[in-house]
């Protein structure tokens, strides 16, 4: 028995998305040109174009198609810096780990990034953002889904703070984990928001970031007038193609996907919370929680050491942090919750997808508990 | 009836993609219709009349306030 539960890491392709963007792959145009080939390329791009726009209430206009949800992160941290001529970056301290980087490689030679504080759950603390805000503050990133512990922000409420406190910073909403998985709420109030293919059924290498019209931002690759003069280079139309596709079935399954994947998650929590000495991270079950994610800390077990047991019993799940995977170190998200040691070396992290089934769940949950077990009886830490 | 603008939404990009985007934009209006243009490449003073001078389309409007261009652009033909 296997089970796949690292959703969070790559994903099976839809189907129906992988059927769309097949023949792509053996199709000769660019949508640049001016012949046949080119017209029916560049009909496909601003079909997707069109697609992607609707699942987000987006301008079509303002969607600009990227290499997977790191590209975009990327884009709109430097780009949007870049076009202001720098200034102050603040985030929250649970942004992903892509946005972090881009934040610290944007802000060299000046201040770094201030990031704003979460309480256990993981949830940014409005206070906290609202204190760290100054009129100057020239931009914030804000992650909706977060990837490692689950965390749903109420970005809509975040946002108004930001408007409030520093009326010309661009906002920067990081909607990779919940796009076409649950309702975007708030994102519509952002100025960028970086969305990514894999959390609905397209490749891990599709994207995009949608920029609300009056957004100055400079392209990372500089070229023509591909997406708008704002990111050069040939389309990858497979990629596009997909990404619309995955939009396009999103709004009339999503419902049904994230229920499914709820009920999955929580008769997986039953089990590894059943564990002695394991602990949920993030929040519990509900409106606050991403519908696939479920991060526990197995107490006593050193995290990489337990997802290669698991993986040795057939369950692929990753580390709590992939960010200090390799490194030993504690998981930045969960310190910022307040978590120690162990706790904070500990964490592994299943993420479902929407044919994830309870016989996966199930052999994962008999899995875990074999293994922590398994590498309490050996390990020299655990208390006898 | 030539309907509302089709906005070039060109800020952070340089000269030429600003005038590149323009003239895709404007194959999308129908004759008659307005290709709105914002920009922030003070070089889009220079290329937009002198591309609107080269293919006939008329330059109807161009402001700058505090480094933005905003022009419009109506197709002729």
């Amino acid at each position: 028995m296997r089970a796949y539960l690292d959703h969070g890491a790559d994903a099976p392709l839809d189907p129906r998305v992988r059927a769309a963007m097949l023949p792509w792959l053996d199709r000769t145009g660019s949508p640049m040109g001016l012949h046949d080939p080119a017209r029916a390329a560049a009909d496909a791009l601003e079909a997707a174009r069109d697609q992607v726009a609707r699942l987000a209430a987006w301008p079509p206009a303002g969607v600009v198609f990227t290499a997977g949800a790191t590209e975009a992160r990327s884009l709109a941290v430097r780009g949007a810096l870049a076009a202001r001529g720098g200034g102050r970056v603040v985030a929250s301290a649970v942004e992903h780990a892509a946005t972090l980087a881009a934040c610290r490689s944007a802000a060299r030679g000046s201040d770094p990034p201030l990031l704003v504080g979460v309480d256990a759950e993981g949830l940014i603390d409005p206070a906290a953002l609202a204190a760290a805000l100054e009129p100057e503050t020239a931009l914030v990133c804000l992650v909706h889904g977060q990837p490692e512990v689950g965390a749903l922000q109420d970005l809509g409420a975040l946002i108004a703070i930001v408007r409030d406190r520093a009326p010309g910073a661009v906002v920067v909403a990081d909607c990779e984990e919940t796009a076409g998985v649950i309702a975007l709420d708030g994102a519509a109030e952002a100025d960028l928001v970086v969305l990514g293919g894999r959390a609905m059924g397209a490749p891990a290498w599709s994207g995009a970031l949608l920029v609300r019209p009056g957004t100055p931002l400079h392209p990372l690759i500089d070229g023509g007038p591909e997406e708008g003069g704002k990111r050069g280079g040939p389309h990858a139309l497979p990629g596009i193609v997909a990404l619309g596709e995955a939009a396009r079935l999103a709004p009339a399954e999503m419902a049904a996907r994230a229920t499914r994947m709820a009920a999955l998650r929580d008769r997986l929590a039953d089990r590894v919370l059943s564990v002695p000495d394991v602990r949920l991270n993030g929040p519990p079950p509900g409106p606050r929680r991403l519908p696939g994610h479920l991060q526990a800390s197995a107490g006593w077990v050193e995290a990489e050491t337990l997802v290669l047991a698991l993986a040795a019993r057939g369950v692929a799940c990753s580390p709590g942090s992939a960010c200090t995977a390799g490194a030993g170190k504690a998981s930045p998200v969960l310190e910022a919750m307040g978590l120690d040691a162990p706790w904070t070396h500990s964490a592994v992290l299943f993420t479902l997808g929407p044919r994830s089934t309870e016989a996966e769940v199930d052999h994962a949950g008999g899995a875990f508990a074999d293994a922590v077990a398994a590498l309490r009886r050996m390990s020299p830490l655990t208390p006898r | 009836m030539t309907g509302a603008p089709v906005l070039v939404d060109a800020l952070g990009t340089w000269c030429p993609v600003p005038v590149s985007l323009t003239a895709r934009a404007i194959t999308r209006v129908p004759t008659g219709g307005l290709v709105e243009v914002w920009a922030d490449d003070p070089l889009v003073a220079v290329d937009l009349p002198a591309w609107c001078h080269r293919t006939g389309h008329a330059l109807e409007r161009m402001d700058e306030e505090a480094g933005r261009w905003r022009a419009l652009v109506r197709r002729t033909r």
